[in-house]
């Protein structure tokens, strides 16, 4: 009861803090509308993408969803944790009420929270600009879709917040970011890389991430693989994260 | 010391914090060995050391940030983990971080919250001195200003033991009178204090009772005022010619070790200006007379053996 109320304060205070950077902001919220237009702002609503039988819009439109969603959990994970964690403020938070997992949760959730504006701008920038139109149910389904598979990549942020440390969790973070939404099929379909690198691609999280979005679009039944894949990687994220976050209080 | 420990335990038999034998190594280094030591309600001590003695690893066990290798610690007789989270324990580590981008008031608000019996946030500030700065960002703070918000948080509710580990770290002397008149307020409540430090001065000023901790060993334990003429230790060193009655030698007052090898006589007393004066008082005529301080640990380590080779007798 008291756990409850106490992590509820501390999310309370992390979103107030979120809200009020306007690095992070920009990077998670406006970005990735951003570059929606830039890539599909000259695609006209006609063409469509092999194989999906969407057209560009809309099939960036998920893509860019998706990678705000990204940005939004892995970066206010990763970073903060690691700097944290540096400085003894997870220490000092040990010496109250706050449960450890409370924490860790606390992020998670003001990051989800800034995560959920930055998949709607995309969206209401891709009906209003690029005339992009879906049923309502699809438009429901694809923000709790792409809201809920960020998870996994909270999960990723915290385990890299616990595993890296002063000026490796940086770059880690910055590789791990562009890798996933690079080859995941983030930025440009998979389609265009060449067969080797799809055969990579497609058992990427971000793959299966935006591929599930996809599926909504086409209103169809997302494919089984990409469910396994994004639970195996929930799995291995979370697990990965929870045990690093042990050992790192047991030696702290 | 024995004086101590009696007067407390006659007050209540039920220690707020209770360490039998606990043990931590770091490798090959015992940060502490052995350390048994009892906290009773209502005290102000000083845990005293010089650094690298185990004073922070001794308030981590405390809190249970860190685990003992063996021995056990026990907080208000049950676990340090269930001690906080009874809200009986509030802390201020030595390198606490904060969390940056939050205005003061947030931050002290946060601890108001995570507290199961909270005070209002407005008393939180005034009573540790930083209402005036309630609304500046917390990472724009001065180290003493940061001092202040870590005592805040760690006084943001009704605890009754509050552990400090070197609070008064990067303040300068105004700031530290400051902010010890406030944690004297704190014991005053009747509350238990117990904080770290390596200036005996604040020790002597602040604390009722005094441990010594040395290489993760239980030093001393007692009074200001006791362990004060123990530290406060000198070393006398003189030569004498002709034949060293010893007998009178030995007989000087405020001896803690005497050595006489040769014609030098190395003396450690506890008031060396009571001890040279009733020197000449024998009627010799000592040489090379030097008198030096010891530092606070070699006066410690002195007496300690001096302890040691009498019971061993």
């Amino acid at each position: 009861m008291l756990n409850t109320f106490a992590t509820r304060a501390l999310i309370k205070l992390e979103l107030a803090r979120a809200l009020r950077n306007r690095k992070f902001l920009f990077f998670s919220v406006i970005y990735p509308s951003a570059l929606f237009l830039l890539i599909a702002g000259n695609a006209d609503s006609k063409t469509k993408i092999d194989g999906t039988g969407l057209t560009l819009p809309t099939y960036m439109m998920v893509s860019m969803a998706s990678f705000g969603a990204l940005t939004a959990v892995l970066m206010g994970n990763s970073e903060r944790i690691a700097k944290e964690r540096e400085s003894g403020w997870v220490r000092q938070l040990r010496l109250t009420t706050l449960p450890g997992r409370g924490y860790v949760l606390a992020k998670t959730a003001s990051a989800a929270v800034v995560s959920l504006p930055s998949i709607i701008i995309v969206f209401v920038v891709a009906a209003a600009v690029k005339d992009v139109r879906l049923d309502a149910w699809q438009w429901l389904a694809l923000t709790g879709a792409i809201w809920a598979g960020s998870l996994v990549f909270a999960a990723l942020g915290v385990a890299i917040g616990y595993l890296a440390s002063g000026d490796a969790v940086r770059p880690i973070t910055m590789i791990t970011y562009f890798g996933l939404s690079m080859l995941g099929g983030l930025w440009m379909p998979t389609t265009t890389f060449p067969q080797w690198l799809q055969d990579i691609a497609k058992w990427l999280p971000t793959h299966a991430y935006a591929a599930l979005g996809r599926s909504i679009e086409q209103s169809q039944t997302p494919a089984a693989q990409d469910i396994a894949i994004l639970a195996v990687f929930f799995v291995l994220f979370a697990g990965g994260a929870a045990w690093l976050y042990r050992k790192d209080t047991l030696k702290a | 010391m024995v004086g101590m420990t009696m007067t407390a335990a006659t007050t209540s038999t039920t220690p707020v914090v209770g360490f039998d034998q606990v043990s931590k190594t770091y490798g090959s280094v015992r940060a502490v060995d052995g350390l048994s030591l009892q906290l009773y309600p209502g005290e102000t001590v000083a845990l005293l050391g010089p650094n690298g003695a185990g004073k922070s690893t001794t308030l981590d066990l405390l809190l249970g940030l860190k685990q003992a290798d063996g021995g056990t610690v026990n907080v208000f007789g049950t676990s340090p983990r269930e001690a906080i989270v009874a809200g009986r324990v509030g802390a201020m580590l030595q390198s606490g971080g904060l969390m940056d981008e939050v205005t003061v008031t947030e931050l002290v608000r946060l601890a108001c919250d995570l507290h199961p019996k909270p005070y209002k946030v407005a008393d939180v500030l005034a009573r540790a001195g930083i209402s005036q700065i309630a609304d500046r960002k917390v990472n724009k703070l001065s180290g003493g200003q940061a001092q202040r918000v870590r005592f805040a948080l760690a006084t943001a509710g009704d605890s009754d033991l509050i552990v400090l580990d070197e609070p008064t770290t990067g303040m300068d002397v105004s700031a530290r009178q400051a902010f010890w008149a406030t944690m004297r307020d704190q014991a005053d409540q009747g509350r238990t204090v117990l904080f770290a430090t390596h200036y005996l001065e604040e020790a002597d000023a602040i604390a009722d009772r005094v441990l010594v901790l040395h290489r993760g060993r239980l030093l001393a334990d007692g009074t200001a005022a006791e362990i004060k003429a123990k530290a406060g230790a000198r070393r006398i060193s003189f030569d004498l010619e002709g034949a060293i009655d010893e007998a009178p030698l030995r007989g000087l007052p405020f001896l803690a070790t005497i050595d006489i090898s040769g014609q030098t006589v190395r003396i450690q007393s506890t008031d060396a200006d009571a001890t040279v004066h009733a020197l000449y008082g024998l009627g010799v005529y000592p040489r090379n007379l030097e008198v030096a301080g010891l530092g606070l640990e070699q006066a410690f380590v002195a007496i300690t053996e001096a302890e040691e080779a009498k019971q061993s007798c």
